[in-house]
């Protein structure tokens, strides 16, 4: 039975290579991001622990998972899943290593091959890097400050493939921290509280 | 200066006036036909039709089938991020050119539409569908699956499909259908694995191009060379391969050697002409046998062949026909002080014409070859031969003004010593001979050249770079091919059906073979889709099994609703066929249709092998079907029994033309002993040349066995000129006094340059022959001048 899950597993990630990327047209940033964004280039590497919760509308019940997130500037990402099974994701560039150590997976991908991971990854990756370009070549970006040093970044994928998967990401946080990613796609939303430290 | 042009006086001009129009008509004849007829460049009118049915299969599907319309591309050079992007851009201008069928890189995605419609055919198409699919119990696994795999990091793309789909049967279509590529994705390109330097790698299927259709597929290339130069490629260098390429590039290299074998080989020839003559007469007469001959080869090989000959054919006669030079120079060489040169003309003609015929007779063993380039070439070089022989009796003798002489020059000492010494020295040619036969014996005999690859005019270059891309693309390296049909599309579908059921218990890395590449695998037959919408199970069942599978879950109730609708919609789609197949979903029906082409009950299906390792045991399983239907080819057992054929029908030929040349050496010479002695020299000069090949181990091929007729046919001049110079049916001592080494050895350095410059050739068929006259010329010349009868004097000649 899990053995069948890898099955569906592998062939998902291969499956649709959407276009990614559109016509970017340089546009103002919202104010206050790139100072906020400044603040974030100047972190080089942290790390944070995760609790993810997926609402599904088809199922019952969201499915938790947790693990540890770490970042390493220019471009490093790992996601380490601990719970409820041990998966790893790691990107450097456009490389996403995808491994499931309890069976010996190791798989190699392009993230241009997939555009679900990459608007997740770019979201992420882009605000812990201070990337402001990086940012809106791929999203068109809503900007507000909250109280107490918070912040909110909405990012709408310009792609239009993309979108019909990734419809929207809620990325929130306080000073040069994240503290919340929300994913919103086909119905469902992926909520994943950032807790920041080892 | 011997040239009498001034000596000559107004009869001189006159004359000089009338070699000039003659050359001017037939170089204007010769350039009429040469534009009104042309050359073919395209290998197909190289090959022969086949015999047996796998033979004809083969070679029909060599000539048209759509195996010829892939190209195989290569980008290196470069660092890896550049070769990416550049293998990126030069593939979006492909698909922008609309000239191919298929573009393939790292990039290859199926449109919205497409996915649509593979979505909605998922269980008629999947080999999947079946009843114990659908039950409960197997559901249950599939749910269970889909939940873990919600979890993982591939959940977006599940919650996407996977509802309407639970049994995985789309994903898995999508994975056949996109995924096979072999070489490595990496910034959206495909890359060699493991090549280092790095390589890009991109596939294209020219569009429409059925089969060698030189002008589509060569503009299919050069819109493939634009889009790569638009790119911008800066240092990287596109590397571009396949039967398109060769088609058309070969076409360029056997037009390159062509072009530089009758330059070089002409200036070459001029050249020692002008040393040896030092007499423009000489030039221009010369040149009027030798453009009559190939006019009159050109004109009967375009008749017999119904259109213009083959370049290769071309190119080959043109230097047989460097022959033809050897006749005006042996009637001058052999011309007797104060003689009248209609009188030596008439006087050589019995020798000459012996020489002529005999040639032309061994040349004929080419029309037996059945090998269509052979043939033109014998029709080619053979009549040439006996035109230039006619215009030197008959002609020649009218364009010399009387009173001028044209003489060689001495010979620098040491050469006319050597001849001397060499000239009559019977048991020298016995030793050399009896050394090359045990050479050959001890090699263990001429080795006949099996890998149809050096009889193709391909450079050997080309040819391994395309096993290289083949290998690293992982395009199917054509070793076996299994023909399917012909007759209806669906009949064809379900024949492929048979063999994949036949074949399956063989597939695997333990098994026969790796993989199989069948038309069934892209459309299934409308038998198989019928009978897979027929499995699924009615609505009810299907909803009670789902909800049995689904308890326990935390899956909502109506969370399937899509895969029940899909289920019930399925049950009555029309079948997909191969026509709707190329108007929906062009890049599956570009994997198709490679391998399903014909209409209506001419349809032909390809099945490809690949990783072949027990072709028996393929073969057993193919035979074990006992289906009309179903034909094994082994190309590489078909093409050396077809070559092998080839070699034999060659040979009887020749065999049967040796005979007849030593009947007519009798008649002509009178006498059974004076045919075998003009015969030994020439026997001699092929058993050298065969133990040459042998020690430089290069097989022979077709083509060497025509060289070695053409060989034959030179020595036969050699032979009798220098055995029997006066042209009398009695030799004489006065005709053994006259000139003959000297002009024997014009007429062996002439040959010489011009088969030397074959040596230099792209194209193997054309080195290889000239590496087999060059050696067999020196030795027949070698060979019948120390068997010709010992002189009185070693005088220097001319």
């Amino acid at each position: 039975m899990r053995r069948r899950a890898l099955l569906l597993v592998g062939p998902a990630l291969l499956v649709p290579r959407l276009l990614a990327g559109a016509a970017i047209a340089a546009e103002p940033a919202p104010p206050g991001l790139a100072a906020l964004l400044r603040r974030f280039a100047a972190i080089p590497r942290s790390e944070a622990r995760f609790s993810e919760s997926k609402a599904i509308p088809e199922l019952d019940l969201p499915l938790p998972s947790q693990g540890t997130l770490s970042w390493q500037a220019p471009d490093r990402l790992e996601k380490r899943t601990a719970s409820p099974i041990e998966e790893v994701l790691r990107v450097a560039g456009d490389r996403l290593v995808y491994e499931r150590p309890d069976r010996g997976i190791r798989q190699e991908f392009n993230l241009d091959d997939q555009p679900e991971m990459r608007a997740l990854v770019e979201a992420i990756r882009g605000t812990l890097a201070g990337d402001l370009a990086a940012l809106q070549r791929h999203y068109e970006i809503g900007f507000d400050t909250l109280p107490e040093e918070g912040w909110r970044m909405t990012l709408t994928p310009r792609s239009l493939r993309v979108r019909a998967a990734v419809q929207r990401i809620l990325v929130s946080g306080r000073g040069p921290q994240v503290l919340q990613v929300e994913t919103e796609g086909n119905g469902g939303v992926s909520r994943m509280q950032v807790t920041p430290g080892p | 200066m011997t040239d009498g042009t001034e000596a000559a006086g107004t009869g001189g001009r006159r004359a000089a006036a009338r070699l000039l129009l003659v050359l001017a008509l037939l170089a204007g004849l010769g350039a009429g036909l040469g534009l009104g007829i042309g050359l073919r460049t395209d290998l197909t009118g190289f090959l022969p039709a086949g015999r047996s049915p796998a033979a004809a299969f083969l070679l029909d599907e060599l000539r048209r089938g759509t195996a010829t319309t892939l190209l195989l591309a290569g980008i290196e050079g470069a660092p890896e991020a550049e070769l990416a992007r550049l293998s990126r851009e030069t593939a979006a201008g492909l698909r922008a050119s609309g000239r191919f069928a298929l573009v393939g890189d790292g990039t290859t995605t199926l449109s919205d539409s497409e996915r649509d419609l593979l979505f909605r055919y998922r269980y008629l198409l999947s080999p999947e569908t079946r009843p114990a699919a659908f039950t409960a119990e197997a559901l249950r696994a599939k749910l269970q699956a889909l939940l873990d795999g919600l979890r993982s990091a591939a959940s977006p793309l599940l919650a996407r499909f996977g509802f309407a789909d639970p049994t995985g049967a789309f994903l898995g279509l999508a994975r056949e259908f996109l995924a096979d590529a072999r070489p490595e994705t990496r910034d959206g390109a495909w890359f060699a694995r493991g090549a280092e330097p790095p390589r890009a790698l991109l596939l294209a299927r020219i569009a429409g191009a059925g089969g060698m259709d030189a002008a589509a597929q060569g503009a299919a290339i050069a819109a493939f060379r634009a889009a790569f130069a638009a790119a911008h490629p800066g240092p990287a260098r596109l590397l571009l391969s396949g039967p398109g390429v060769f088609a058309s590039e070969a076409a360029v290299a056997i037009r390159g050697d062509v072009e530089l074998i009758s330059l070089a080989s002409g200036l070459l020839l001029a050249g020692f002409l002008w040393w040896r003559f030092r007499s423009l007469w000489l030039l221009g007469l010369v040149a009027v046998p030798l453009g009559a001959a190939t006019i009159a080869g050109f004109a009967v090989a375009a008749l017999a062949s119904g259109g213009p000959p083959h370049g290769i054919s071309f190119g080959f006669g043109m230097t047989m026909l460097g022959v033809a030079v050897d006749y005006p120079l042996l009637l001058l060489g052999l011309r007797r002080p104060g003689e009248a040169l209609g009188a030596t003309a008439r006087r050589i003609w019995p020798v000459l014409r012996l020489a002529a015929a005999s040639a032309a007779l061994g040349l004929a063993a080419m029309l037996g070859s059945g090998l269509p380039g052979l043939v033109q070439l014998g029709l080619f070089a053979g009549s040439g031969l006996l035109v230039a022989a006619a215009v030197t009796r008959w002609g020649l003798p009218h364009l010399l003004p009387t009173g001028l002489r044209i003489e060689a020059r001495p010979l620098p000492g040491w050469i006319a010593a050597g001849l001397a010494g060499l000239r009559g020295r019977p048991r020298l040619a016995a030793g050399a001979i009896g050394l090359a036969a045990l050479l050959l014996a001890a090699l263990g005999g001429p080795s006949w050249q099996r890998d149809i690859a050096a009889l193709s005019p391909v450079p050997a270059a080309a040819q391994a770079l395309d096993a290289e891309l083949r290998r690293q693309i992982g395009a199917p390296d054509v070793r076996v091919l299994i023909a399917l049909g012909p007759g209806t599309e669906e009949a064809v579908l379900r024949a492929s059906e048979r063999l994949e059921a036949a074949l399956r218990p063989l597939l695997g890395p333990g098994g026969a073979l790796d993989g199989l590449d069948l038309p069934s695998r892209w459309l299934p037959s409308a038998a198989t889709q019928h009978a897979r919408a027929a499995s699924l199970p009615a609505p009810g069942a299907a909803e009670a099994a789902l909800r049995e599978a689904m308890r326990g879950l935390p899956f909502r109730a109506q969370a399937f609703d899509p895969f029940l609708a899909g289920l019930a919609e399925s049950r009555d789609l029309p079948v997909l066929t191969a026509a709707r197949l190329g108007a929906e979903a062009p890049v599956l029906a570009a994997r198709l249709s490679p391998l399903l082409s014909g209409e209506g009950n001419a349809v032909r299906g390809i099945g490809l092998a690949q990783g072949v390792r027990d072709p028996a045991a393929l073969a057993r399983a193919v035979a074990g079907l006992g289906d009309p239907q179903i034909l094994l080819v082994d190309i590489k057992a078909e093409t050396e029994g077809l070559l092998a054929a080839y070699a034999r029908a060659t040979l009887l030929w020749a065999l049967a033309g040796g005979g007849a040349v030593l009947l007519l050496l009798g008649l002509g010479l009178g006498g059974a002993r004076p045919a075998l002695r003009v015969a030994a020299p020439i026997g001699g000069a092929l058993l050298v040349t065969l133990a040459a090949l042998a020690v430089l181990g290069k097989g022979l091929t077709l083509f060497q066995l025509a060289s070695l007729l053409l060989l034959a046919g030179l020595a036969i001049d050699y032979a009798l000129f220098l055995a029997r110079p006066g042209g009398q049916a009695a030799p004489d001592a006065a005709a053994r006094d006259a000139p003959s080494s000297g002009a024997v050895l014009n007429c062996a350095v002439a040959t010489l340059l011009t088969f030397g410059m074959l040596s230099f050739c792209e194209t193997p068929v054309l080195r290889g022959i000239g590496v087999t006259v060059s050696v067999g010329v020196a030795s027949a010349f070698l060979l019948a001048l120390a068997m010709a009868p010992a002189r009185m004097s070693g005088r220097a000649d001319g």
